[in-house]
């Protein structure tokens, strides 16, 4: 989530710099290329359980180390005014970096420290799902902690609250709710890019490790429908599952996280058709009785001691030894920097003239398919704001439509409709909308749902007609969450276009000219450094750029507009 | 028993420096119901913080039993106008919440946490959650949950803001008895409001702050009779000789 900040202005830059640095020093294609010799092992419909067992592993794996990642990063910029300069435009860049981007890195990285044995490609298989799960989940921490009432936590410092204890009753209760809608989120994303996550691309060889994205993307490549449509069945099977099963129950235990002591009475329980809780608190009940007897028979009293010591021991530690690695990181910043400089010194590929023709087409596409977006949007949310009873299942739908992952939908698309009006142009943008619709959808509800209930009567009272109340209320009240919306989407719509640009269908590859094709191009077909670290970074510049310059002030200025002032 | 010598604060809004409070000298002696009243802005509320100890002072010194405070003094407890009970938690929880921040056995936290909730009339509420109780109720699980730690210097910050006239009248009623009742460790309140009535209504002494920044402009103790009314001899003329100084 955007917040204002005043942040140095040199830390996106030095951020977008070392990140291409990082990449530019591990993506030597050559020696990738002999690391991992073309292993292209073909999957079939037998592979199917076990790539789902592989494939959700992956997921679960990712997601715990982002979690812990997210709690570190996320408690430190809530907890640390100076870290949180630093932080939030590092999280901000690392949400708009386009997944795509690290892949070489990562694997030369992986393959590089641990070598090419299986071990090392899967987990830098599981280092690129993290990096598209992790950016919100370490906003949501901030914003849980960062939204704790002053009152509330005077009270637990004037109780002498500290250690284990304050995290266990306070902070992490406090970021309960956004850690639920936040994960939600992220295993979303984690599905939509899992498809290409599992395939490992070093240079012009290939490796994909088992699961359910390559078995997937394998069959539509070589055609054969029956396994495609089985593979997706699964997948769906997977994600409706774990809807049922860990989210909807999650969702409704994480309600009593809420400050918000005052019910609203049109929100009670019960009125809306809903599905079963199953699953879950089964499983949870011995799970809290275990931990029950667990926290009764530990000395809890010592180990907080033992905690705060080892926090104020840790703090020494990095009192001391944070010049040291300041230095260090200035150095192999400036390495990095020269070893980009290097790489990024004519000739440059032929290809490489192409760039601001593809960046700004997959601009204007981004923009076609952010006003599509809108169009049906917009009208929807507004309807939904007369309607109220329709928000919980229309909420649903936004939920269920989000976790599908659009990308598995991709090539069939591309098999229904490239020969139709428009082609492979038309249907980017329809991949793109794909990417971006939920997400808005997800926000303009969360900004109908807030709007003050007696406002909306007085102006009904004042004889106002509907058009009316929609224009000077519902859609002003709604612009904090409408813009918070579209930067999220906006910014992630990109890393889909990167996925949409460039589509394998039955030994068919289907372009457009973009910076995404191009990128994949990069990736895929040539593996040429130069050209990759370029569009990545023509692209990774763009959005940044457009972030602040655009989006940031939109929001600023909303935000004052708009503000509903809330006692 | 509280000793405030020269206090100043000042709070830096985008770099202009804000005065909050400005040369506050005040001592708390044991045994007082001490009322701080003043116009909003006049820091009421930064004062009972840096007495405290969540807030340090800009300038000048706090010392409590004539030792200077550094960080949070976990002999007094604090009461909050919004209650400040976490939601997640019951009121038998909330209420343990101290206890256990000062090593108690679970069991013995209980205990002491269900003695006091009976105290402030809240028995047979432990195991509900704070949304479901009343406005009036909740401020009683904040009372019981800073009483239960047994303070020394019991702080409210306009605990009875949040709450209708009805519920407000008896609970100061409650909370009078509560400091008159010997058997419990507290006897030592500040109270910060902005109702100079309640003021006079409750406290031994009201000290009047003035506002941008506050300081000290009066300092007055109340000698009538307890238990108090507002049709008291007096009470109208102590209550419009406070209002004068504030305005």
């Amino acid at each position: 989530m955007p917040e204002p900040r005043s942040a140095p202005r040199w830390i996106p830059i030095l951020a977008i710099a070392s990140l291409l640095a990082l990449a530019s020093l591990f993506a030597g294609p050559e020696r990738v290329l002999r690391v991992a010799r073309g292993v292209i092992s073909e999957y079939g419909a037998r592979d199917l359980p076990g790539a789902a067992l592989l494939s959700l592993w992956r997921m679960g794996a990712a997601y715990i180390a982002s979690l812990a990642f997210a709690w570190v990063v996320g408690y430190a910029a809530a907890t640390r005014p100076r870290a949180a300069r630093i932080i939030l435009p590092l999280l901000d860049v690392g949400q708009s970096v386009p997944v795509l981007g690290f892949f070489p890195a990562a694997l030369a990285l992986f393959v590089g420290l641990l070598g090419g044995s299986p071990f090392a490609l899967e987990l830098a298989s599981i280092f690129l799902i993290f990096t598209s799960q992790v950016w919100n989940l370490a906003f949501g921490v901030y914003e849980g902690l960062s939204t704790i009432p002053a009152e509330t936590r005077a009270a637990a410092d004037s109780l002498g609250v500290r250690g284990v204890l304050r995290w266990r009753t306070l902070e992490i209760p406090a970021c309960m709710i956004s850690l639920v809608y936040n994960s939600i989120l992220s295993w979303s994303n984690g599905w939509y890019f899992l498809i290409a996550c599992e395939i490992i691309v070093a240079g012009r060889a290939q490796h994909d490790l088992l699961g359910l994205g390559s078995v997937l993307s394998q069959a539509l490549a070589r055609g054969d429908t029956l396994v495609a449509l089985a593979a997706l069945g699964t997948l769906v099977a997977i994600v409706v599952t774990m809807e049922l099963v860990v989210w909807r129950p999650l969702r409704a235990w994480s309600e009593r996280f809420t400050y918000d002591t005052a019910r609203r009475d049109d929100e009670a329980p019960g009125d809306l058709p809903r599905l079963p809780d199953f699953g879950l608190p089964s499983v949870l009940r011995p799970m809290r009785s275990l931990w029950r007897a667990l926290t009764s028979r530990l000395p809890l009293a010592e180990a907080n001691r033992t905690a705060t010591s080892i926090g104020q021991g840790l703090g020494r530690v990095w009192r001391i030894t944070r010049w040291p690695l300041a230095v260090a990181l200035v150095l192999t910043s400036l390495g990095s920097v020269w070893s980009l400089v290097l790489s990024l010194l004519p000739p440059w590929p032929r290809e490489a003239a192409e760039i601001p023709l593809a960046l700004f087409l997959s601009f204007l596409r981004i923009n076609a398919a952010y006003v599509l977006a809108l169009a049906w949007i917009v009208p929807v949310a507004l309807w939904v704001s007369d309607h109220p009873r329709m928000l919980r299942p229309l909420t649903l739908v936004a939920q269920v439509g989000a976790s599908l992952p659009a990308t598995a939908f991709f090539p069939v698309l591309v098999a229904l409709l490239v020969h139709r009006i428009g082609g492979m142009e038309i249907i980017s943008i329809l991949l793109a909308l794909t990417g971006m619709q939920w997400y808005l959808l997800f926000n303009l509800l969360a900004g109908v749902q807030r709007v003050p209930q007696d406002l909306r009567e007085s102006l009904r009272s004042l004889g106002l007609p509907r058009r009316e109340i929609h224009r000077r209320l519902v859609l002003p009240a709604c612009m904090p969450s409408l813009v918070t919306g579209s930067v999220v989407a906006w910014g992630g719509t990109w890393n889909a276009l990167i996925l949409s640009e460039y589509v394998v269908f039955r030994q068919r590859t289907y372009e457009v000219v973009g910076v995404g094709a191009l990128l994949n191009r990069a990736t895929f077909e040539t593996a040429d450094r130069t050209l990759l670290l370029l569009s990545v970074a023509a692209l990774v510049i763009t959005v940044v750029t457009f972030n602040r310059v655009v989006w940031k002030r939109v929001y600023d200025h909303v935000c004052t507009r708009y503000r509903l002032e809330v006692s | 028993m509280l000793e405030l010598r020269g206090v100043d604060k000042v709070f830096t809004d985008r770099k202009r420096v804000v005065p909050a409070l400005a040369q506050i000298d005040l001592a708390v002696p044991e045994r007082q119901f001490l009322c701080i009243v003043g116009p909003s802005g006049s820091g009421k509320s930064t004062l009972l913080r840096i007495m405290m100890g969540l807030t340090p002072p800009s300038g000048g010194q706090v010392l409590y039993q004539g030792q200077p405070l550094s960080g949070v003094n976990l002999r007094s407890a604090m009461v909050f106008q919004s209650f400040a009970l976490l939601p997640w938690l019951t009121v038998q929880s909330n209420v343990e919440l101290g206890l256990l921040a000062r090593n108690m056995t679970p069991e013995a936290a209980g205990r002491r946490a269900a003695f006091y909730l009976d105290k402030v009339g809240l028995g047979g509420y432990e195991e509900a959650y704070p949304r479901e109780l009343s406005g009036g109720m909740k401020q009683r699980a904040g009372l019981a949950r800073a009483l239960a730690v047994e303070p020394d210097l019991l702080l409210m910050d306009e605990p009875f803001a949040g709450l209708d006239a009805l519920t407000s009248a008896n609970l100061r009623e409650e909370v009078l008895s509560l400091w008159a009742d010997h058997a419990l460790p507290v006897d030592t309140v500040v109270m910060v409001t902005h109702i100079i009535e309640e003021a006079v209504l409750m406290a031994d002494r009201v000290v009047v702050l003035s506002a941008h920044p506050g300081r000290v402009v009066a300092d007055l103790p109340v000698t009538l009779e307890r238990p108090r009314s507002k049709r008291d001899e007096g009470f109208d003329e102590l209550v419009d000789s406070i209002f004068e100084r504030i305005v």
